[in-house]
């Protein structure tokens, strides 16, 4: 299994870490993902943005493996997510919105734990070397978790997926209900893994937080891809401009 | 995955206070238990014990008499007290028929508070006037006894119950299972080692405690080593039954109160519903005749063979000529025709006495078929025998104690019809009494119990809903 | 406000699939329990109308005979079962149905059910009372667990107070919601085992008066239950704990602290064995007076005092058979040793029985088992009457026996044989078991506790609710 994935791993720059193609999700009559195609290639953050009931928490749900597409692809470092969801999860990893961790384990316990059943074993110093990289502060590494709040609980999540090693993030509104601050440290870290090479999908609908992180910038409506920009072609006030026209397109 | 598995649920288990919890709720528990099955065993072997002893100074008494009667001197005695009357030793001196306790008697009390332990069969009391039911308060047979198979069978499986029915749930519930589900790990596997932790860990806490609690009670392990080791399998057949129902509740229910309610509903199912369910069916399938009706019938019997006893007495000296060739005196009293009328009796009644022993046989084999059914059932059934107090010990009993009977009228036959003195040296050749408990096992009941459970994991394993099916979000 | 809690209540439990298959179910067990009991109780009645005439037909027909050789020869006594014991079979099946009654002798009542059955009888059986005692308060829970806590789980509780909606008010609108659908089944049950009753050719003591005092016995329990669970859900967070505590309330308080009261009760206050009661009442007949020796030290003293009351010399000189008189003089010491001794049984009882009473305090499980059982006659109590009418008229039938052979007959004449018509006059033995006011005078403590249970938990649940 590990030769496999080594083998699949020795990619080009420009192969997507993330590939959309067609994807469908429907639920009776309601048609939560309608054919969407995406790619998010190594080194890149992509931002889904889109307002609650768009899609965006169902294509992260589809590449996770949690929920079957109905039909369309969806690849992870080029591993089918359908056929062989287990293989994929060696390579990413996922900060859910409202990350949640054992609350009367501390934060080295959880890292150790979350890597352990991943197959990966550290030591306790790389352990700590991690989550110090992760930008958790040393002082809250004995304390359980319970204490912790929704910040720190994130940097045990990024510290995971360091730990993992993970090629591609998977965000789903990672930074509501942070502070400003927490906010905007963890708009760092996700640069730092972005220069590590990881690629990064990120559902939100925060839409300046977006425009600081991102590379590529995607707008959903109704499960459909409505609008993607590189970050770069244009300002956060064309964005914001184009974001709410995009919006209320369909509803007129 | 199964060593962090192991090294963290045992963390978890330890910081949230459940094995603590588990282990004091345990030994208070068997603790109590034991204490309780010790105390009924204690007081039935001091009952026999007293009947033996009162048996003894009675004998001494009447050798005391006896040999004086030999040596020609005078006793103050009513003529027909006489010991040398073998009807007075057959009738005033019965052997005390005892079923000794088990030493793992007090596992289960089973039918141990329903039956009595010792009976004193009589040269002229007849079967049917032997009571084998012990005078105990119907309240208490209601209620039932707080035993050690009451402890396991019935709240084993609720300690289990909340020990593992929300094992997925709650990792849902709390919101970690997203970030489980997002590790290259397959649930089902998952969650099959966590239980199989917690089963590990259960069942651990349940020797330690139980070793804790027999030592405690001074119970004899080298000379009954393989019985405590058929215990021990017996409760972790019965838990692990559990724990993979929990298993399967878990894989198959999403929310923690939903399991909880499955899995009460199952033990609703299993403990309470299957047994009296199958006990309907079996008194439905082979009804007991009525004993009132028996009754009437023996009476009508009765008063045909009395009207005609002395017509009896010749065709039983007819069919028994030794009687009548050894006695030269021909002296026929009240005993002689009454023998051969409880006799004739006895024989005409067999029919309808064997209906109920017949019955209760179906009966029993009945439930011990489908006894599968209800694995309550099974290890009750497996307990009853380790301790000797089950339905067929006491029948047993009763076949041994009624063959004893008429060995002891037997014996004492040839000494009435031949109008024989009874001596002192006879004494030492009246027969004496050993009950042995037949050799049976459960351990096949119990295999088919683990067999049972292997299914159902497998069942869960083939029939799995597929990961997505594992619903992740709440 | 009540009135609409109740109404959101009720469509909230019938929109919940798992209620609706519970309440199923357990109408079907009902109905399943309900036709076992009526056939059984059929049967039971059916052989208890058969045996009494037989037996009494027996007895009738025996012919010429000595009026002691009858007294020998002796009858039984059948324990009628109840109508009500189709509702609560109580000990029925643990206690004896029929008792022989002879010559000096009191027997214990034979043929206990149980002991003919198989050790599954020992689980319970699958009958009404099993599943208005154990299954319906399972029920209960299963309903009410989270009645509270889900409104905080959800967060409507809040929407509830910002509304300006009042503790009580909501909690009793909730209680109403769980009580009336239990309440209504039991109720219906109730009422079409009373037509059942009263349509069964020999219904007896059947009366509708008992059968609604144990309608409302089983209602008290019902609200008792409903109130402890609603106390929890109102005090715990979270859905699950709730759940997990109300079944530890019910796995304690029906099935261990019965067992542990029972253990305890015999451990205090032990019965004799079968063979140690026999034997004590062996000895203390041997020190007294034994009508068929009479040469027993007790004998020859009531020789001498007859004689000297009659101012005769002899015995042959006295106006009546001086056997017989003999006779019915042992019969009156035996039955004072019996007295004795099974007065003994009784204080060992009542004994047990206040330990019953007292851990009725932690479990309404107990005064409502043994109310239950008393208002279906089904109870020890019951048994024990019987027992004493049945000792009562063995004492008042070998009165009669040997009254008639001392009068009869002349001192000696031991091979006197009375009229084969002679049976025929004595009194049938009619039983009478204790009226509904007699068995809830008895009961009084009982009724008590259910009381303090319904009022001390409707209070604690007013404090706990007070402000949500």
């Amino acid at each position: 299994m590990h030769a496999v994935w080594y083998a699949k791993s020795t990619i080009t720059n420009t192969t997507p870490m993330i590939r959309i193609e067609h994807l469908t999700k429907t639920y009776g009559d309601l048609t939560a993902l309608d054919s969407l195609n995406l790619e998010v290639k190594k080194g890149e953050i992509y931002c889904l943005l889109g307002a609650n009931g768009a899609g965006k928490t169902t294509t992260i749900n589809l590449l996770l493996g949690f929920i079957k597409p109905t039909s369309g692809n969806a690849f992870i470092n080029e591993i089918d997510v359908v056929a062989q969801p287990k293989q994929t999860k060696h390579h990413l990893a996922y900060i859910p919105e409202n990350l949640m961790l054992y609350p009367s384990l501390n934060a080295i316990e959880n890292l150790d734990y979350f890597s352990g059943i991943a197959n990966k074993k550290f030591k306790k110093h790389e352990l700590e070397a991690f989550l110090v990289e992760a930008g958790l502060q040393q002082s809250a590494f004995k304390k359980p978790v319970a204490k912790y709040s929704k910040g720190m609980r994130q940097k045990v999540g990024i510290a995971i997926a360091l730990a993992k090693d993970a090629k591609v993030l998977l965000l789903d509104e990672p930074t509501s209900g942070l502070d400003p601050k927490a906010s905007n440290e963890f708009g760092q870290l996700l640069q730092k893994l972005r220069q590590k090479g990881v690629a990064t999908l990120m559902a939100t609908h925060d839409l300046f937080r977006a425009k600081e992180v991102a590379t590529t910038i995607g707008v959903m409506k109704d499960g459909k891809l409505m609008k993607q920009w590189s970050v770069d072609e244009l300002s956060l006030k064309e964005l914001e401009e184009s974001y709410l026209e995009t919006m209320s397109y369909n509803t007129l | 995955m199964l060593q962090y598995n192991f090294k963290y649920e045992w963390l978890l288990l330890i910081r949230n206070r459940w094995i603590q919890l588990l282990s004091m709720v345990l030994f208070l528990l068997f603790g109590f238990a034991v204490y309780n099955g010790m105390q009924k065993v204690e007081a039935r072997q001091a009952n026999i014990a007293a009947a033996e002893a009162e048996l003894k100074t009675q004998e001494t008494a009447s050798l005391k008499v006896l040999d004086s009667l030999e040596n020609g001197q005078k006793v103050s005695l009513s003529r027909w007290r006489l010991p040398s009357r073998p009807v007075v030793i057959g009738n005033y001196l019965p052997r005390v028929v005892s079923m000794p306790a088990k030493s793992t008697a007090f596992i289960a009390t089973g039918q141990s508070d329903l039956f009595t332990h010792y009976v004193k069969p009589t040269v002229t009391g007849d079967d049917l006037s032997i009571s084998y039911t012990e005078m105990t308060s119907p309240v208490q047979l209601l209620f039932g006894s707080f035993d050690l198979a009451f402890v396991i069978i019935y709240l084993l499986p609720l300690l289990i119950i909340a020990f593992s029915f929300n094992v997925l749930a709650s990792e849902r519930e709390s919101g970690t299972l997203k970030l489980l589900a997002a590790q290259p790990i397959r649930i089902r596997t998952w969650v099959l080692q966590k239980l199989a932790l917690r089963f590990f860990w259960l069942t651990l806490c349940i020797i330690v405690t139980l070793l804790i609690v027999f030592a405690i009670s001074s119970f004899d392990f080298s000379a009954n080593f393989s019985v405590f080791g058929s215990l021990l399998l017996y409760i972790i057949v019965y838990a692990l039954f559990w724990f993979v129902l929990a298993f399967a509740t878990n894989i198959w229910i999403h929310s923690s109160a939903k399991n909880a309610i499955a899995l009460i509903g199952f033990w609703v199912i299993f403990v309470l519903l299957s047994p009296s369910i199958l006990n309907q069916l079996s008194n439905s399938f082979y009804p007991m005749p009525s004993r009132t009706l028996m009754l009437n019938q023996m009476r009508t019997l009765k008063a045909e063979a009395t009207k005609k006893q002395d017509e009896i007495l010749d065709s039983y000296l007819r069919d028994h000529p030794e009687y009548a060739i050894n006695d030269s005196s021909q002296t026929r009293n009240f005993y002689h025709r009454y023998m051969a009328t409880q006799n004739l009796v006895k024989e005409e009644l067999r029919p309808v006495v064997e209906k109920f022993e017949t019955q209760l046989q179906n009966q029993q084999q009945w439930a011990y078929t489908f006894s599968w059914l209800s694995p309550a059932l099974t290890v009750q059934n497996a307990f009853n025998t380790l301790a000797g107090t089950s339905e067929k010990d006491y029948q047993e009993f009763r076949s041994q104690s009624l063959a004893f009977a008429k060995e002891w009228r037997d014996f004492f036959i040839p000494f009435m019809f031949n109008n024989q003195e009874f001596k002192k040296s006879d004494y030492k050749n009246l027969p004496a009494f050993e009950f042995s408990y037949a050799n049976e096992t459960s351990h096949l009941r119990i295999l088919g119990l683990l067999l049972m459970s292997v299914v159902i994991v497998t069942l869960v394993f083939v029939f799995k809903p597929k990961q997505q099916q594992i619903q992740i979000a709440m | 406000m009540i009135r609409h809690t109740f109404k959101k209540e009720t469509k909230e439990l019938w929109r919940d699939g798992r209620v609706r298959i519970a309440f199923i179910i357990v109408l079907l067990l009902t109905a399943i329990a309900v036709v076992i009991s009526t056939n059984y109780y059929k049967n039971i009645n059916e052989q208890y109308v058969e045996a009494s005439a037989n037996e009494r037909e027996v007895w009738d027909n025996q012919g010429e005979k000595n009026p002691h050789s009858a007294a020998h020869y002796g009858t039984y006594a059948f324990k009628p079962k109840y109508p009500l014991s189709l509702i609560d079979q109580g000990v029925d099946k643990y206690a004896g149905t029929s008792i022989f009654l002879e010559a000096h002798k009191r027997n214990e009542a034979q043929f206990i059910a149980a002991s003919d059955q198989t050790g599954l009888a020992r689980f319970g059986d699958l009958t009404p009372d099993f599943i208005l005692l154990f299954i319906i308060p399972l029920l209960l829970i299963l309903i009410a667990y989270n009645s509270m806590t889900k409104e905080r789980e959800r967060g409507t509780l809040t929407l509830l107070n910002s509304q300006g909606a009042v503790g009580w008010k909501i909690v009793l609108g909730k209680w109403l919601a769980i009580f009336v659908p239990v309440c209504s089944i039991v109720f219906i049950l109730f009422v079409i085992t009373g037509f059942l009753l009263s349509s069964l050719p020999d219904f007896g003591v059947f009366s509708w008066s008992s059968l609604f005092t144990l309608f409302i016995t089983y209602m008290i329990y019902y609200a008792i239950f409903i109130n402890l669970v609603l106390i929890i859900s109102a005090t715990v967070k979270k859905s699950g704990i709730a759940l997990v505590l109300s079944l530890s309330v019910w796995i304690l308080v029906c099935l261990v602290l019965p067992k542990a009261a029972s253990n305890l009760a015999e451990y205090k206050y032990p019965y004799p064995t079968r063979q140690e009661f026999a034997e004590n009442i062996a000895k203390d007949k041997k020190l007294g007076l034994d009508g068929h020796n009479p040469w027993s030290a007790a004998a020859k003293k009531l020789e001498e005092e007859t004689l000297k009351e009659y101012g005769v010399d002899s015995l042959s000189q006295l106006p009546f058979n001086y056997d017989g008189y003999r006779m019915q003089k042992g019969e009156e010491h035996e039955a004072e040793i019996y007295f004795k001794h099974y007065q003994y049984l009784k204080t060992q009882y009542s004994n047990q029985n206040s330990i019953y009473k007292t851990l009725a305090i932690i479990s309404p499980y107990l005064p409502t088992r043994f109310m239950s059982m008393a208002i279906a006659k089904t109870d020890y109590n019951t048994h024990w009457d019987f027992s004493d009418a049945a000792e009562n008229y063995r004492i008042a039938t070998q009165k009669f026996l040997n009254e008639h052979f001392a009068n009869e007959t002349s001192y000696g004449d031991w091979g006197w044989k009375a009229d084969a018509d002679f049976w025929k006059q004595l009194p049938k033995f009619e039983y009478e078991p204790p009226s509904l006011v007699e068995t809830l005078e008895t009961n009084t403590t009982s009724v008590l506790m259910m009381f303090v249970w319904l009022l001390g938990s409707f209070t604690v649940l007013f404090f706990t609710t007070k402000s949500l």
